[in-house]
């Protein structure tokens, strides 16, 4: 798996039960943080049902830990678990350029890949993503 | 544009009558205002908001034609102003 850039701002990768909210999630942060931010965005079972791919996840996070930083956005329950599982089994070298940002996915990536897109190091974009955890809407 | 100290500025412009403050305008918005050292904010609708935070930004609720008043502080703050005065009225 090869998150495919140069440009080194911070890589985003979002993990979900549907590939269909992976998808649409990472269709909507392109539109509004722009097209330099690398997303990777994982979703669903590895037959395409829900669930999650704990293979997908474990190949990502061993990519992830030769970039140039990645913010790991989670939905909730096996999504979370799986990424968790998938840390135990890295190298503490990878484990410093992996930054999991405790935050709801959509808004947290949102924040995640605007400030991703400004050129800010991943440790700040998990910042920024977990202020979702407190950001008012209305 | 009113300046109130060397380093502090102030600018009020309009959204574009058509143009809500969505999730992608604001996108731009807080992008360009990430360009500059600067602390912005932005005041609409009696709301306030980091000109750097995109949850912030989009919780301001700002619909077509509203005012934005904007305020930066440091040391490129004029610079913050012009850019994101120049990029306001072009949002579409």
């Amino acid at each position: 798996m090869n998150f495919g850039d140069q440009n080194g701002l911070a890589h985003l990768l979002v993990v979900s039960h549907s590939a269909r909210i992976a998808e649409g999630l990472a269709e909507l942060l392109s539109q509004v943080a722009g097209p330099e931010v690398t997303i990777l965005a994982i979703g669903g079972a590895s037959d395409g049902s829900l669930g999650t791919d704990g293979e997908r996840v474990r190949e990502a996070l061993e990519a992830a830990g030769d970039g140039p930083g990645t913010v790991v956005l989670m939905d909730i329950g096996s999504s979370v678990l799986a990424v968790r599982a998938a840390l135990a089994e890295l190298e503490p070298d990878q484990l410093e350029r992996i930054f999991v940002a405790d935050a709801p996915l959509v808004e947290g990536a949102l924040a995640a890949a605007v400030t991703a897109s400004t050129g800010a190091p991943a440790d700040v974009v998990a910042a920024a993503a977990e202020e979702a955890r407190s950001a008012a809407k209305l | 544009m009113q300046q109130s100290s060397e380093s502090d500025a102030t600018l009020v412009v309009a959204l574009p009558a058509t143009v809500d403050l969505h999730a992608r305008p604001a996108g731009l918005l807080v992008r360009e205002a990430s360009r500059f050292g600067a602390a912005i904010a932005i005041v609409a609708n009696g709301r306030r908001a980091s000109a750097k935070s995109i949850l912030e930004v989009l919780a301001l609720g700002a619909t077509g034609g509203t005012d934005l008043t904007l305020t930066a502080s440091g040391a490129d703050a004029a610079d913050a102003l012009a850019g994101l005065g120049e990029l306001i009225p072009r949002l579409a």
